[in-house]
């Protein structure tokens, strides 16, 4: 005990990893400590003894909270194996398909904060006439909002034949979800129809995010408001819809409040943002400038995101 | 053979008498200081648990000494309100929230095995023990 | 930052003076305090939302159960002293013509 060197000090440490790896509690290396203290100074022992009694008494506590850790780590991992599992059950049942037409320019980027997705983007198409789709949002993130989602997204495919009727979807969703899930969750959705011959948009908001709309010959954003509440507020809720008209190289911006809502920046215009850098790369793709805005937002907001992320583009 | 003996509960001083039984016994049947500790702190818990939610109950204390085996067994037996859910208490983290040790699924880590039987209304008998290696 | 939610009764009114963050995180504490919340009947219940910086989506859920709550049991829920931020987000999704929402003028007048 007089001639403690570092050296000495060191191959201790070392057996202590050696201790932890085999899960040897507490109370028993202190027991072993004891043990070899005795045959050492087999004359200190007497004035040792009940001090050492003392501190093995103290640790068997410690020793039971560190196997009640090691079980809850390993409780813990089980978790997160159920949630991987989960995580991939989420990933196919809510992939999104986005078709290829011949006269439209589809872009899509959809990325969660978290492990699951609370955001949500539905396509529908009929051959080259028409094309809808719908971009959604669940309040909350994780789990409970990607079971949501699922409703939403079976509710949607049972509406295919009324694809093209933008208030209709939204009151029958609407109606869904009231009565499917308890009153502090809801959607908001932005739906949109594109007759592709005749050019004309028709959209209607479920308290969404605004979308954008670029016009190319006036080379001007437009902002396509359209009030609606929120789905799963009211049962009874209507929604009125609008149209524009689109034309060559016109571009049509729809995403969520991950997009537009800078948490830490707040005296940024997130708008501006978005439009400036779309009008400066209006010539790229529709999916290039999806990735391209992504890059830009996270960097703006220091690369650390808030929310799910989904923006869809659509481009004449 | 078989020596039983038992303290009762019915107020925060009678956990250490019952603590001290315990380790008297440990102590007599062979365990180890390390042991004696063991037994005495799961002895201790079980005491604590009829003292805070039973308000009365009984610790015994089984001396068993045959030719195979030497083992201890603690019962603790109260007529207090019983356990709803008994998996719930067996699980980690569910009495402490996580991390204190405490609870039943220590006690049984203490001990070699636990057994639980509680009727809600009517009480609880734990009985845990351990054997001499 | 965490979200903290004070009471006060003047005259059978009841006023809830709601201060800091509110997001997925801190949501669930003020839930619970407008839980348990009694509504009687007839009673007026104003939130004071002036000191509360930031609100997603999870802490406007909190809201509107509790605004549904209040027309089931028959009281009375007023939102007042919202910043331009958060009026912009009962705009947006629609629940500024469902509910009794009033911004805080002293920060429209700055």
């Amino acid at each position: 005990m007089v001639n403690q060197t570092e050296r000495n000090l060191y191959i201790a440490q070392n057996f202590t990893r050696q201790l932890i790896q085999k899960n040897i509690s507490p109370e028993d290396v202190i027991s072993i400590h004891k043990n070899a203290v005795e045959q050492i100074f087999p004359n200190q022992m007497n004035e040792l003894q009940p001090a050492y009694d003392f501190l093995i008494e103290v640790m068997v506590h410690y020793g039971m909270a560190h196997r009640e850790h090691q079980s809850l780590l390993q409780k813990q991992a089980e978790y997160e194996m159920e949630m991987k599992i989960a995580t991939n059950i989420q990933k196919t049942l809510l992939k999104t398909y986005v078709p290829n037409m011949k006269n439209i320019d589809i872009g899509m980027i959809s990325v969660p904060i978290r492990k699951m997705n609370g955001d949500y983007v539905h396509f529908f198409h009929d051959g080259e006439e028409y094309l809808s789709v719908a971009v959604t949002d669940v309040v909350g993130k994780g789990v409970p909002a990607a079971l949501c989602m699922s409703m939403v997204k079976y509710g949607l495919e049972t509406l295919v034949y009324a694809y093209k009727d933008p208030s209709y979807v939204l009151e029958v969703i609407n109606r869904v979800i009231e009565k499917g899930v308890d009153d502090s969750m809801f959607v908001s959705m932005f739906y949109g129809c594109l007759n592709v011959e005749q050019n004309i948009f028709s959209y209607a908001s479920a308290g969404h995010e605004p979308a954008l709309h670029y016009s190319a010959k006036n080379d001007q954003f437009f902002t396509l408001e359209a009030k609606g509440l929120l789905l799963g507020v009211l049962s009874e809720t209507n929604y009125t819809f609008h149209e524009i008209v689109l034309e060559e190289n016109d571009l049509i911006i729809m995403m969520t409040d991950g997009v537009t809502e800078f948490r830490v920046k707040e005296e940024l215009n997130s708008r501006e943002v978005i439009t400036t850098l779309i009008k400066e790369n209006r010539h790229l793709s529709a999916q290039q400038l999806c990735q391209l805005l992504y890059k830009e937002i996270e960097r703006v907001q220091n690369f650390k995101l808030f929310d799910d992320f989904t923006v869809v583009i659509l481009k004449k | 053979m078989t020596y039983r003996s038992s303290v009762e509960i019915i107020t925060e001083w009678d956990i250490v008498a019952a603590r001290q039984l315990g380790r008297n016994e440990a102590k007599a049947l062979g365990f180890g200081t390390v042991d004696q500790a063991r037994i005495t702190t799961a002895i201790s818990e079980l005491a604590r648990n009829i003292y805070l939610y039973a308000s009365i109950g009984i610790i015994a204390i089984e001396r068993v000494e045959a030719d195979t085996e030497k083992k201890i067994v603690v019962v603790a037996t109260d007529q207090g309100p019983g356990i709803k859910d008994v998996r719930k208490v067996m699980e980690d983290g569910y009495s402490t929230s996580g991390g204190l040790g405490a609870g039943l699924p220590g006690v049984k880590r203490l001990m070699d095995s636990l057994d639980i039987q509680s009727v809600v209304g009517e009480g609880t008998t734990i009985r845990a023990e351990k054997w001499l290696r | 930052m965490d979200v903290t939610i004070h009471f006060k009764e003047i005259d059978h009114k009841l006023f809830g003076f709601v201060e800091g963050e509110i997001d997925t995180f801190t949501a669930s504490g003020l839930r619970d305090e407008l839980e348990a919340v009694k509504i009687t009947e007839g009673l007026e219940i104003e939130l004071d939302l002036s000191k509360v910086n930031y609100m997603d989506s999870t802490g406007l859920g909190i809201f509107v159960a509790f605004y549904k709550r209040a027309l089931r049991e028959n009281g009375k829920v007023k939102l007042v002293g919202l910043s331009n931020r958060l009026q912009r987000l009962f705009e947006i999704t629609g629940l500024s013509d469902l509910m009794d929402i009033e911004t805080d003028k002293k920060v429209e007048l700055r």
